[in-house]
């Protein structure tokens, strides 16, 4: 009877614990719906549910790529330095048209992650130490190249920033665009076998014959490129190029949405539906404080709360 | 494991130095930006005729001369001025303020010697040391913090060096550890500020604030003026909002965008700092509100901000003029021919509104 | 000295221990064996405070105590050599043996340079010459157990449990660990000794408990219990079954081809390998004799390219294959299964499905993409012939045994069709029954043509299943074995018959 019993509990705590890591974050994010549905006036309204996910867009593009660098059991701390280089690169190529400035813009992003990239791959220098070297130097670089604030006023990137069809902002749409396209590569691509394999254990993918550092480079590479890309966006939102203060602390943002959606930091395991379910879960909490009003501080205690929480839960299913 | 390391270093030094260099060389050798035609010039060119004028006449506070403080009377023309910026000139005051102390000692032929702590208060503290072994005679200082100056100032008054301080007040006894201090006083800017609210949107209705960064005296100063004066003269305004924008204009235009969304009533937003009233420019741009819905009053008087007045959308911007150059100047030459200085030299800020911002876009920084 | 009574331990869905009993006597080597899964490592972990039992109850002198952490049973006098060495690989040898209890000298500092005497002293009591300053990980694994053991003994133990501690020890060190546990012994210390090797524990266990399926079968004095009625309780199969199918699971020797597909010449790493040159033909097994340290495994590493080399030549069917590269090796055709099946082997938190896809992953792909259906075609296909036991080919491969991973591993390289498959320690730490299974698998695969490279710190293993033996010492060949030839005796005298260098790193 008692072992019965025993047994049970201990099932049930596993399972519970288990449902928490895999679907705790999506419950969050529904709690804080239906939490807002009731208790915050005007949020049941389209023009909110857009101004939600305008605001959350840029964060989850940079969570994109860095689920993929923790996805290595890597880190790209660099990420809100490639945002400032991008918003002044599309400034300064502005002139060619709002294409060229964007491919210019991305183009610097993935020579950050190339970087990055061949100093991890080659050099075999830690990801946490190549990426802060890089994360200082581009954002030096990107305030050598624009010292300070300067408007945007193409009307392309006004229109990138504020338009949408049928009602679905442009912003939105790339960024579900490259949260599929990163999920599909991850699933079904030899690429996204290759890296969870490198990232779970690096000896026995060298071993099994897998093209380790190219995996690497090209993991920093997407990832400076989509920082490049949120940078893009998040110039085109504000139509001002702000290299002093686009991207401060994204880095940290961008982690804590992997690291809430269920992606664990010792690599191996990438998931990129939790990651979107992450940085929409930071938005909301960061939104409900606002819209209550309750001082800033609050949202940084409710974070941490949360991110505390995700570690606990990813720690006792590393137990195991 | 050696050979392959080695060629796998010198393959990354080859990667990284070849996307340096071309990338560099792109960078530099075509870039082409919107409007060539840099604005830059044109501000400094017109940013003579705005010098600051002090607001409270030198009699009224408590002086210093040259007796009190110790050293000798020296002209200021033979004499070495170091100036220690304390954030790196990435916006618009910092690069007015520090263009201002430059030109100014240009004009007057006096020795300046620059200094920037880029926002490390250690680095500032070195800074300083550095420019007093390197033989700076008077000192000009726009302090990172208030408080940790004892070694600086030990350092100074053992040598007899006069120290100015700029925008901020440091912890110290004045014309015993620095002579005076120069700056604006922002709990005025506030009450300025919450005036033109006032006047704005007529003494009634729901307002918001968008706070600066936090733990911030500036932040502190400006919300306690803005605060106090609508309690006292206008409790009708009602301000039911109160969010940071942390002085960055993307903050603040996603602070802005929930804000209008959650309380569509509002009728005013005062901003702390001219960029996030920029970002709720934006935010009430992408909301579809026209020019004058909602009533915005900053502080600080770039020229973005004030052409959003002559734009119609901003109501009103409070100046805070960084242009700190002639002021210390004078103040140093008074101090070291032997006149009385005030120990707290408050400036005049001006105010920018529909009536004079064309007019006056110029005098913006 | 240390017991439980009627212990029960229940993890997720798998109840590892049901009311067992168990009693460690001072002065007693106590055996504790059982296959893979049968609830020895779970039942040391309770005896060692690293997991609560559910249900029972732990006796230490008579006493009922409950160990809620390692930290508390250590400090009870009970000391516990892992089957994986738990030490802190990056700090020095020295450090690892003093770790916790570091001599002081003042101010509260700690004493190194009375910390490595004593670490010297320690170690040398046991046989073992290491510079005490280095980091532990720059010593071999054998090494880094006898460290281990040396630490256990050094803080005055009252109960020691090993936990497979000869699994990767040369018989020189076997035997010195041997005499350590006789000393242990006499002075009254309680040993468990866990093991799969059958002559180790006729040779130093006085009594033996059998586990299985978590239950204990049989418990008592080991004299007397004939070896193959101790095997049939393991197994839970009738002598007459074990009887039939002998002690290892090889038959004789293979019909070899005349050509070899396998040249290597000349294979030189600094320090490690000194001009090695072997040959495999298809369809032969090929020994790599020689004790810990000789440099087997660096010759395996280096043929697969996952050891650079100085200097020699790999071919494969006299195509030269460039070194330093394992991805250029498995393209010509050479497969390593690695000794550090943990570490460099498998890749725990991947599903069974994807760890045996691994390395064949693009001939299994188109455009980039993986064909999920021909995946599932082969998976199906190796775990059924290697009979891998599993909840399903999406259960990850670090929840299945050891056996069963070496499985997983041993289907990623015939995956890839090789035409060398090179095996370090193929059967190292996985049970009986697994090992038997492993040992046919290798004679079918050289049956098939397949060339295969033998490591095993098993002898007899490694006799019986090999049709040459090349033997190694300090890094260079110094005997090869053919024909009849190859033989325990034999084996032993080549290794013994050169002047011992002295070295033993």
């Amino acid at each position: 009877m008692t072992e019965l019993a025993v047994a049970r509990g201990a099932l049930d705590r596993g399972r519970l614990l288990r449902l928490a890591q895999q679907y705790g974050v999506y419950a969050g994010v529904a709690a804080l719906l239906l939490f807002n549905f009731a208790f915050t006036p005007h949020f049941a309204s389209a023009e909110n549910f857009r101004t939600q996910a305008v605001q959350v867009a840029p964060v989850l593009i940079v969570a994109l790529g860095m689920a993929l660098a923790i996805g290595t059991e890597g880190v790209d701390l660099s990420v809100g330095s490639v945002m400032a280089l991008a918003t002044s690169l599309l400034s300064l190529y502005l002139g060619y048209g709002p294409w060229v400035a964007a491919l210019v813009a991305v183009v610097g992003g993935v020579l950050v992650g190339l970087a990055n990239g061949a100093l991890v791959a080659f050099v075999g220098v830690q990801p946490i130490v190549a990426t802060l070297a890089l994360m200082v130097a581009a954002r030096g670089l990107a305030l050598v190249l624009l010292p300070q604030l300067k408007d945007v006023r193409d009307p392309g990137m006004s229109a990138l920033g504020s338009g949408d069809v049928l009602g679905v902002p442009y912003l939105v749409l790339i960024a579900a665009a490259l949260a599929l396209l990163v999920a599909f590569v991850v699933r079904r691509s030899t690429f996204g076998r290759q890296l969870l394999a490198i990232g779970d254990s690096r000896p026995a993918a060298r071993l099994a014959g897998l093209p380790v550092r190219r995996v690497l480079i090209v993991v920093y590479v997407c990832s400076g490129a989509l920082a490049a890309v949120a940078g893009v966006l998040a110039t085109a939102r504000l139509t001002a190029s702000d290299p002093t203060s686009l991207g401060t602390l994204m880095e940290l943002s961008a982690i804590t949405a992997v690291v809430v959606g269920g992606t664990p930091l010792s690599g191996g395991r990438v998931r990129i539906g939790g990651t979107v379910a992450g940085a929409v879960l930071i938005q909301l909490l960061t939104t409900t404080l606002v819209k209550h009003d309750l001082p800033p501080s609050w949202t940084q205690m409710a974070q941490a709360v949360v991110i505390v929480a995700a570690v606990y839960a990813a720690r006792e299913r590393g137990k195991r | 494991m050696k050979p392959t390391s080695l060629r796998a270093r010198a393959a990354a030094r080859t990667l990284l130095a070849t996307g340096l260099v071309t990338g560099l060389a792109l960078i530099t050798g075509c870039a082409k930006s919107e409007d060539s035609a840099a604005t830059t010039d044109k501000a400094s060119a017109e940013q003579g005729d705005s010098g600051q004028v002090v607001a409270s006449p030198s009699a009224s506070g408590p002086t210093c001369a040259i007796d009190a403080y110790g050293g000798d009377k020296t002209d200021l023309k033979s004499a070495t001025v170091g100036f220690s910026q304390s954030e790196k000139e990435a916006n618009p005051f910092r690069i007015a303020e520090t263009a201002s102390i430059k030109e100014e000692a240009a004009k007057r032929g006096v020795k300046l010697l620059t200094a920037n702590a880029q926002s490390q208060f250690s680095k500032q503290i070195s800074d300083v040391q550095d420019l007093i072994a390197k033989g700076a005679d008077l000192l000009v200082i726009a302090p990172l913090n208030s408080d940790g100056w004892e070694p600086v100032l030990r350092t100074a008054a053992a040598k007899h060096i006069p120290i100015v301080t700029v925008d901020r007040k440091i912890n110290a006894t004045a014309c015993k550890d620095y002579v005076s201090f120069i700056g604006s006083d922002f709990v005025a800017q506030g009450r300025r500020a919450a005036d033109r609210m006032i006047e704005a949107t007529g003494g009634t209705g729901e307002i918001a604030i968008l706070l600066g960064a936090a733990g911030n005296n500036v932040t502190t100063e400006r919300t306690k003026g803005f605060e106090d004066r609508l309690k006292e003269k206008a409790p009708d305004l009602k301000v039911v909002f109160r969010q940071t924008g942390e002085f960055a204009r993307e903050k603040g235009q996603s602070v802005t965008e929930n804000l209008i969304q959650s309380k569509p009533g509002i009728k005013g937003i005062y901003a702390e700092n001219d960029e996030m009233g920029l970002g709720a420019v934006n935010a009430l741009k992408g909301a579809g509100k026209k020019p004058g819905d909602v009533k915005i009053v900053t502080i600080d008087g770039t020229r973005n901000a004030v052409q959003g007045i002559v734009d119609g959308w901003i109501d009103g911007v409070i100046e805070s003029n960084p242009r700190f150059g002639p002021l210390a100047f004078q103040t140093l030459d008074a101090f070291t021919r032997g006149d009385a200085v005030a120990q707290d030299i408050v400036i005049e800020d001006s105010a920018y509104t529909s009536a004079n911002a064309e007019s006056d876009l110029g005098k913006a920084y | 000295m240390l017991s439980v009574t009627g212990v029960s331990k229940i993890f997720p869905g798998v109840r590892a221990l049901s009311d067992v009993d168990f009693t460690a006597r001072a002065g007693q080597v106590h055996a504790l064996v059982g296959e893979n899964g049968a609830g020895k490592s779970t039942l040391i972990k309770v005896l060692t405070g690293v997991h609560p039992p559910d249900a029972g109850e732990v006796r230490h002198d008579g006493r009922p105590v409950r160990f809620t952490t390692p930290l508390q049973a250590q400090q009870a006098g009970i000391s516990t050599i892992y089957q994986e060495v738990n030490l802190v690989p990056l700090m020095s040898v020295a450090r690892n043996l003093f770790l916790g209890r570091e001599p002081r000298g003042r101010l509260g500092l700690i004493d190194f340079r009375r910390m490595r005497r004593e670490a010297d002293e320690a170690l040398r009591a046991l046989g073992i010459r290491v510079d005490v300053r280095r980091p532990l990980r720059e010593l071999g694994v054998g090494a880094q157990q006898m460290v281990a053991l040396a630490r256990a003994v050094a803080v005055d133990a009252r109960v020691v449990v090993m936990d497979e501690p000869t699994s990767s020890l040369e018989p020189r060190e076997v035997h010195t660990l041997f005499e350590v546990i006789r000393l242990l012994r006499d002075r009254g210390v309680a040993v468990v000794y866990v093991s799969h090797r059958m002559d180790e524990l006729y040779e130093i266990c006085d009594a033996v408990t059998v586990l299985r399926d978590g239950r204990v079968v049989h418990t008592g004095p080991l004299a007397g219990l004939d070896r193959l009625r101790l095997v049939s309780l393991m197994l839970g199969r009738d002598i007459g079954e074990v009887r039939g199918e002998g002690l290892t699971k090889f038959t004789g020797s293979h019909h070899a081809a005349a050509e070899p597909v396998l040249n290597a010449e000349g294979l030189t790493v600094r320090h490690q390998l000194h001009e090695v040159s072997l040959s495999i033909r298809p369809g032969e097994v090929v020994g790599l004799g020689g004790l810990l340290g000789s440099g087997r495994s660096e010759t395996a590493r280096a043929v697969a390219g996952a050891l650079p080399t100085d200097a020699g030549r790999v071919s494969v069917g006299g195509v030269p294959v460039r070194g330093g590269s394992p991805p250029a090796a498995i393209r010509a055709g050479i497969s390593l299964l690695p000794e550090d099946r943990k570490a460099e082997g498998i890749v725990p938190g991947l599903s069974v499905r994807e760890n045996i896809a691994l390395a064949a992953l693009p001939a299994l792909s188109r455009f980039g993409l993986v064909d999920d259906a021909r995946i599932d075609r082969i998976v199906d296909t190796f775990v059924r012939r290697l009979r891998i036991k599993t909840a399903g080919p999406h259960q990850k491969v670090g929840e299945l045994s050891g056996g069963n991973q070496q499985k997983v591993l041993l289907a990623r390289w015939l995956a890839v069709h090789p035409k060398v498959l090179l095996l370090d320690e193929p059967t190292r730490g996985i049970d009986v029954g697994a090992k038997a299974e492993v040992q046919a698998l290798i004679d079918e695969l050289a049956e098939d043509g397949l060339a295969v490279l033998l490591i095993s710190s098993d002898t007899e293993e490694l006799i019986e299943g090999s049709d040459r033996v090349v033997v190694l010492k300090d890094g260079r060949v110094v005997d090869e074995l053919t024909g009849d030839a190859v033989t325990e005796d034999a084996l032993l005298r080549a290794v013994a018959a050169v002047p011992a260098g002295g070295r033993d790193d």
